[in-house]
């Protein structure tokens, strides 16, 4: 507890980190386990890439990065992986799973973060959006009612195959706003989704897949990561409405005390808004310093999750009603895909 | 060589099959049953009572596999009948297409029927092109599209073993029901076809056992619409992660696909003896 108070008083952090990082061995190489694709590779340039070059720590990076792969690594006793990527929701999980450790904030001593950012036990370093987008030359959807009315709006639909991606947008569609979406009404959702599921030609389970079926034109609306469409000029797309998230780095339970002193350093890195800045070059999600939207460039604004523009349309994820509701809505989800 | 030393020269095989295999397999079957610090349960068992919907997965599953096995019949049946008629040089060709596929990685495979089927695929634009049809047929993202991929990966399993039984079939027996004045179909389904009843139904349960466990070809070629228990079992293990419900399910599964096996061996025995 007497660690966390050091947190608030942020003139004395510098000097406490510079003793906690001499006091211990370190280690020189870490494991991380991410969840891949472009998301890693900005990990690589915007962390990874510097933290070698100021301390010659080396981070390897594997991926996806499952809960179930998570609980098979602390079950079997493994050190060897330090960090690992965690969605908002699932770090909940992992808590309660006793999967994951808490976070030396002392010995991070980050830059100044959003506050939902710096949890107990994970360092949320990525905000994402999942948003309405289609096939340039469509009709235009504003918002999720006209995005599910099928009649005035026609053309197939890619949906996530995830109910916690999938059941904030229908309720929007049945009229509920962004600010009332929970506790979720999870049968009126449901009723909704029943009357569109004729009309979804795909429910998608890899980020990639969206964006490639508009393209060959299997569908002509979907539900997908803005990072996956933004910035492409075949397609059009809308953040009202969508929901931003939160992706945590967590550190494995059992990781040895060496690891651990390289992976807060990690971290330290990760709040730095310069830094931050040169991840969202290679991927359009945001890091989680408010002094990030200065450094980024101007004309690319509208495409990040955090932005003025974006931030206010959006829903922020409720992990903590997933947390107590996902398996009782998971169960009702299978039963709603036999139903298809 | 004496049984003992013979027994020493597969020994390292029977070690690396219950280390390796034999004992997490009865890890996994455990999980259901066992709780860290709690003890013996029954309670995965039950919330599978209480919650049919994974049943019912596994219903569909059954369902897909037996499609996909009848296909697989009507298909393969005719090419391995047409491959014995062949010169043995035709028969080799023939034998190296149908092998040839084994050679492709199954999920390139499976992609590759996107390019064949889909809305801008070549079978629909034919089909546009010589006016059939008018819109594009959906051949993918449902169960055909999940049929088609699991019958095309799987047709060399039925189609092997089934040849193999065909050419050993012994011409003169054929011969001999012609000229008692059996006209061809009852040489067909009086001599030919219980002949290759045997390599027929093991190729068939063989196809069926495979079908319960497809993973790729659902998730690729069903567009998640077609609920197997193979993404079931995913989504319990990775992402929620209840393995011990998995467990449970993963058991039950294995029960039935034995109680068939079973079924099968009674048969085959009946039908040898």
């Amino acid at each position: 507890m007497k660690r966390r108070t050091f947190v608030g008083g942020a003139a004395a952090l510098p000097a406490m980190s510079l003793l906690s990082g001499t006091a211990r061995a370190q280690s020189k190489e870490i494991r991380m386990i991410e969840s891949g694709g472009a998301s890693g590779e900005s990990i690589q340039k915007g962390y990874i890439d510097p933290l070698f070059q100021k301390t010659g720590i080396k981070v390897v990076r594997e991926s996806p990065s499952s809960l179930g792969k998570l609980r098979a690594l602390v079950e079997s006793g493994q050190t060897s992986t330090t960090l690992f990527e965690l969605g908002s929701g699932v770090v909940l999980q992992a808590k309660k799973l006793g999967l994951i450790e808490k976070v030396d904030w002392a010995a991070v001593s980050p830059a100044a973060m959003f506050p939902e950012a710096k949890d107990e036990y994970g360092f949320g370093y990525q905000y994402f959006s999942t948003i309405m987008a289609w096939r340039k030359g469509v009709k235009e959807p504003k918002n999720f009612t006209e995005f599910f009315d099928t009649k005035a709006f026609p053309g197939k639909r890619c949906l996530p195959d995830y109910p916690h991606y999938c059941l904030p947008f229908a309720l929007q569609a049945a009229g509920v706003p962004i600010d009332k979406l929970f506790p979720l009404d999870v049968d009126t959702a449901f009723k909704k989704l029943n009357e569109i599921k004729k009309d979804v030609a795909v429910w998608w389970k890899a980020g990639a897949q969206p964006p490639q079926l508009m393209k060959d034109n299997e569908v002509q609306y979907s539900i997908c990561w803005s990072g996956r469409v933004v910035g492409d000029p075949a397609f059009g797309l809308s953040f009202a409405g969508g929901k931003a998230d939160l992706s945590f780095i967590c550190v494995v339970k059992g990781s040895k005390p060496d690891d651990k002193a390289a992976a807060w350093k990690l971290m330290h890195e990760m709040s730095l808004p310069e830094n931050q800045a040169k991840a969202a070059e290679v991927i359009s999600y945001t890091g989680p310093s408010p002094d990030l939207d200065a450094l980024l460039p101007k004309d690319k604004l509208w495409q990040f999750p955090t932005s003025k523009q974006n931030k206010d349309v959006q829903y922020f994820e409720n992990a903590q009603w997933w947390a107590d509701n996902g398996e009782a809505v998971n169960k009702k989800w299978e039963a709603f895909k036999l139903s298809l | 060589m004496t049984r003992s030393s013979g027994f020493s020269f597969i020994a390292p095989l029977l070690v690396l099959m219950v280390v390796a295999f034999n004992a997490p397999i009865v890890y996994m079957l455990g999980l259901a049953f066992w709780e860290k610090g709690r003890g013996f349960t029954l309670e995965h068992y039950e919330g599978l009572a209480e919650a049919p919907v994974y049943l019912r997965v596994l219903g569909n599953t059954m369902r897909i596999a037996l499609i996909a096995t009848l296909a697989n019949i009507v298909i393969g049946y005719p090419l391995a009948h047409w491959m014995r008629g062949l010169g043995s040089r035709g028969r080799m060709i023939a034998i190296a297409l149908v092998v040839l596929p084994f050679w492709v990685s199954i999920l390139v495979r499976t992609y590759a029927w996107i390019v064949v089927l889909g809305n801008g695929g070549i079978v629909n634009r034919a089909l546009q092109w010589s006016g059939l049809t008018d819109a594009p047929v959906s051949f993918l993202y449902n169960e055909l599209g999940v049929t088609i991929g699991m019958a095309n990966v799987l047709l060399p399993f039925l189609v092997l073993p089934l040849f193999a039984a065909m050419i050993r079939i012994d011409d003169r027996l054929l011969q001999a029901a012609a000229s008692l004045g059996a006209p061809p179909r009852t040489i067909f389904w009086k001599v030919y076809f219980p002949l290759t009843l045997p390599a027929l139904a093991a190729g068939a349960l063989l196809v069926f056992i495979l079908c319960l466990g497809f993973y790729v070809t659902p998730a690729i070629l069903g567009g998640g619409r077609v609920p197997m228990i193979s993404n079931l079992l995913d989504t319990l293990i990775n992402q929620i992660p209840r393995w011990e419900q998995a467990s449970a399910i993963s058991t039950i599964l294995l029960i039935v696909t034995l109680l068939i096996f079973a079924a099968y061996r009674r048969l085959d025995r009946k039908a040898s003896a």
